[in-house]
């Protein structure tokens, strides 16, 4: 074991200051030490997505990512999603419901993830752009067509305003 | 009174359905979204321990000496588990045939790359994988026995003890006249298949925590459980604990698909906690772990089959020899995949007889497991090959070929070769529709074409039956007793005529909660958010299997409408006597139950559930304050196999044909698939939007096992697939997104008319793959007849032709 080393951050707009291992994984610190349990682990070798992320608004993989290395950063994650106070669903995340976009829902977080970022920069991407932005996510269950259908549903209800 | 299940959505005598065949949003999905489900690794237990497991390097060897102080003085390292308590503690796994398992941390030997030799226990994961690296295991090595046919081979070492040679079992099974039909036919059209091990991969692995109460000699085990009661009995029998003391909460799983269970991680967390004093220990399982030794490597597999065929293309016979590497041992119940084609031998077709030839061997890679499917698939791929050789042999359609020999719909019910009955079906209105659906002739045209300009372009039909709604007699035949598989619901009104629906089985990702909801709340008249369906730990769950097998859907539907029969009549016996009437005049309809010879006199649901639990002194004598029913449903009319495995089994058959049209780079043996359509038939659609899921994502899995998937082991039994980077599952960029159809034949023997779908695409889509490869590599001279058709695979292939 190695000695612990002072981290701060925010985590979907919270400010937090933990002494953490240098080898304690990202993915991890949310889990576990900060419980924040909706980021996933899928496969810890970067592949999967599951466990995707923002680091200062760009997608990234939380289990390749040390703890330390998010210091002085700003992390969101799914749980900075939906409303606080009300519960009520992101666009995106009301997209995924409405197109079924989800069956067991394990990756569905990344997912949601790196589809904020995708709509944050580009409100009306085509198939194709979806396709790329995707492409690094796995999901097991649905074959892709739901969730491409939900993407395309929650761009169309941004730009709306929705 | 009888409980008779309403066959078909219209028979619902309670009102108009609202919910049952409509495209009903999940009630799974708002805590979904949200991140706030409780997945196994989200909960943690105070004073819980962190478990990580030393797993073998090598395939086989004798374990001599294992050295495990180091690691027990490490701090923070609460327990090390070795085989020696194992042995103490414990007992081999139990299979189907008995004896060919092991304990949960290898005694004396290791028989595969990853199987455990021992754990650790530790106050986190970090520590308990530092802990591991003190560990010292002195190895003997031995022969590995990478293939079936060096298991088989004269002088090989012996695998199991217990046993004199490797092979689990070898039987054949002979149904009607083979021989004659085979001497008699016009054509002869054999080949040889290997498909490769694939496995499911949820992108979840397994996890759980286990609590071992030494006062109490009892057991609790939170986890991701696939079937929960099922693997209560095993644990009770791998612990020697009383069944009635083994507790288990199944959490939410991240997918599952047949593998999810880890019988090894649970016993090895159970007896890490006895060791620990009763510390809960949680393990999760990581992704190089359920890669290398996880419980779902499926179907490594050696075909030699034949079809007789007659000269106007009518298929008479099938003879399938089968040689199924099982791994080491049965631990995973592999045997049971080699049994299941069984239950739809000859497919779609009115093939007369069949013989299936079938030796089960041992070998050093990983156990095998279920995966979604479990056996037909690759039958499938067989079967659909040879219609596809015998169609170019004679210079018929492919589809025409298949049109040819289905089954018709007069037939129904039918008593295949193989002793199962399918229930009903349409397959040449199902051909039909998806045929004009994809502009057959048209995809063929432009087919023409593209190959006078040089293009590999194929187009595969193929079609498929999917045993639905599995009963145990389907196993019979490599050890599995019993028959009937139980699934309960307990239905619970509260005070405020809220519904309560207990199942026995937590979320996987198909829906099934949502299911429950729409029958429950058409039957009942209630609004849709009224009902919540839950779960519970086994010791208090009705009796149930949970999802496997293509018959959750079928099953919930029975039971939960079991369980309104079973209400509805109390509520009207509650109902009559408050109003001074018999029972049989009352009746519930549109959430009320009301006077049938005056409809406008009546109690709502709410108001009766609602007396029956605040005003006793209003109930007629005999009846229990208690607005609650529990229905336990299973297939009807299930049979004990005869001498050659015949039986009724599954009680389904939905059928599908899928065809697709793809193209091969010459250059990188890379396959494209330009177009896919489906059109499948599985009866009443009880909720649109989840079925339209199944199918899409069986069919991701089947393009996997087709074109990508392939757990790797090297000559000496090696395995070489360890992370995502070997194993590869297709990204949103090689899946085509399909267009469907449907039609529907209702079951007449399920509730509402509902067939098992689960498993789906899975069985067609591998096999119509490889007969679109084949088809575009024809006009070559080229066959590929090994899974999956790999972009090396195919580059080799185009190039050794050059």
């Amino acid at each position: 074991m190695t000695t612990k080393q002072r981290i701060n951050l925010h985590v979907n707009g919270k400010a937090y200051e933990r002494d953490v291992e240098p080898r304690l994984t990202l993915a991890d610190f949310l889990r576990h030490e900060l419980h924040l349990g909706g980021t996933h682990v899928g496969c810890e070798h970067g592949i999967c997505g599951v466990c995707t992320v923002l680091i200062d608004g760009r997608s990234a993989r939380s289990c390749l990512t040390l703890a330390v290395q998010v210091d002085g950063a700003q992390v969101t994650t799914v749980e900075g999603l939906r409303n606080r106070q009300t519960g009520q669903l992101h666009p995106i995340q009301q997209a995924f419901v409405d197109a079924h976009g989800l069956q067991c829902g394990f990756c569905t977080p990344g997912f949601l993830m790196t589809t904020l970022e995708l709509l944050g920069e580009n409100p009306d991407p085509s198939t194709e752009e979806i396709k790329e932005a995707l492409g690094g996510n796995l999901c097991r269950c649905t074959g892709y067509e739901s969730i491409l259908a939900s993407v395309r549903l929650a761009a169309e209800r941004m730009r709306a305003g929705g | 009174m009888a409980i008779e299940i309403p066959k078909l959505p219209e028979h619902m005598h309670s009102g108009a359905t609202r919910f049952i065949g409509r495209d009903v949003k999940r009630v799974e999905d708002p805590a979904l979204v949200s991140g706030t489900v409780e997945f196994i690794d989200n909960l943690d237990i105070p004073g819980m321990l962190h478990c990580a497991i030393l797993r073998s390097p090598h395939p086989h060897a004798r374990v001599l000496k294992v050295d495990t102080s180091a690691a027990e003085a490490l701090e923070g390292v609460a327990a090390v588990l070795t085989g020696e308590d194992a042995r103490r503690w414990s007992n081999p796994a139990y299979t189907a045939p008995e004896g060919w398992g092991a304990y949960c941390v290898a005694v004396d030997k290791v028989r595969f790359v990853g199987e455990p030799v021992a754990a650790v226990a530790a106050e986190n994961r970090y520590i308990a994988e530092d802990a591991l690296e003190l560990i010292r295991v002195e190895y003997e090595l031995l022969p590995p026995l990478a293939t079936p046919q060096a298991a088989m081979a004269p002088g090989a070492p012996v695998l199991f003890e217990a046993h004199d040679s490797n092979v689990v079992q070898s039987r054949v099974y002979n149904w009607g006249e083979v021989d004659r039909l085979f001497a008699e036919a016009d054509h002869v059209v054999s080949n040889s298949f290997r498909w490769n091990r694939v496995g499911a991969n949820p992108t979840e692995t397994f996890g759980c925590i286990c609590q071992w109460d030494l006062a109490e000699n009892s057991l609790t085990v939170h986890g991701a459980y696939q079937t929960p009661r099922f693997w209560v009995a095993a644990r009770a029998m791998a612990l020697n604990l009383p069944s009635n003391k083994v507790r288990i909460v199944s959490h939410p799983m991240g997918g599952s698909f047949g593998g999810k269970g880890g019988p090894r991680g649970t016993d090895i967390s159970a007896l890490l906690s006895r060791k620990s004093e009763g510390r809960p220990v949680k393990y999760i399982e990581d992704r190089m772990e359920y890669l290398i030794a996880g419980f779902s490597q499926s179907w490594d597999r050696h075909y030699e089959a034949s079809l007789a065929v007659k000269a106007d293309g009518t298929v008479t016979g099938f003879k399938v020899r089968l040689i199924d590497d099982q791994g080491a041992g049965t631990e995973g119940w592999g045997t049971i995949s080699v049994a299941k084609p069984l239950a739809a031998f000859t497919g779609p077709y009115r093939i007369e007889a069949a013989r299936y030839d079938t030796v089960l061997v041992a070998t050093n890679r990983a156990p095998s497991g279920a995966y979604r499917g479990y056996g037909p698939p690759p039958h499938f791929l067989v079967l659909e090959s040879l219609m596809d050789m015998t169609a170019r042999k004679l210079a018929i359609d492919p589809a025409e070929l298949r049109r040819r020999n289905y089954l018709r719909p007069e037939q129904f019910p039918y008593t295949t070769p193989a002793g199962n009955e399918y229930d009903s079906g349409n397959y040449e209105a199902v051909l039909d529709k998806l045929l004009a659906m994809a502009d057959y002739r048209g995809l063929r045209e432009e087919q023409s074409r593209a190959r006078a300009a040089g293009r590999l372009i194929g187009i595969g039909v193929a079609s498929t039956v999917e045993p639905g709604v599995f009963d145990w007699n389907a196993y019979a035949t490599v050890g599995v007793p019993g028959i009937g598989v139980p699934e309960g619901v307990k239905l619970a009104f509260d005070v405020f005529g809220n519904l309560t629906v207990v199942v026995g089985f937590t979320l996987q990702g198909q829906g099934q909660y949502t299911v429950a909801a729409q029958i429950a709340a058409d039957y009942w008249g209630m609004d849709f958010n009224a009902v919540k369906v839950t779960t519970a730990a086994t010791d208090v769950t009705p009796p149930h299997f949970g999802p496997g097998g293509s018959r959750l859907g079928v099953a919930i539907a029975g039971a939960v409408l079991g369980a309104s029969q079973k209400l509805e009549d109390l509520f009207c016996c509650v109902v009559a006597h408050v109003m001074q009437t018999q029972p049989d005049q009352v009746e519930l309809m549109d959430g009320r139950l009301r006077l049938k010879q005056n409809p406008a006199v009546g109690m709502s649901v709410a108001e009766v559930a609602g007396l029956m639990l605040s005003r006793a002194d209003l109930l007629p004598p005999g009846v229990e304050p208690c607005p609650e029913a529990t229905y336990v449903w299973t297939a009807p009319n299930r049979t004990m196999p005869d001498e050659e495995g015949r039986c009724r089994s599954y009680l389904t058959a939905a059928n599908a044909t899928h065809l697709v049209m793809l193209e091969i780079d010459r250059e990188t043996g890379r396959t494209d698939i330009l177009k896919y359509f489906i059109v499948d038939d599985c009866g009443t659609r009880l909720n649109p939007g989840n079925l339209e899921g199944q199918l899409q994502g069986a069919l991701a899995q089947g393009v996997g096992a087709a074109l990508y998937e392939e757990y790797v082991y090297s000559d000496d039994a090696q395995p070489l697939v360890t992370t995502y980077v070997d194993y590869l599952i297709p990204t949103i960029h090689e899946i085509p997104m399909a267009k469907k159809d449907f039609v529907v034949t209702p079951s007449p023997f399920t509730p509402l008319g509902a067939k098992g779908c689960g498993e789906g695409a899975m069985h067609t889509t591998p096999a119509v793959i490889h007969c679109a490869v084949n088809d575009a590599l024809a006009p070559l001279g080229l066959e590929i007849r090994e899974t999956p058709a790999s972009p090396r695979r195919l580059w080799q292939l185009l190039h050794q032709a050059k």
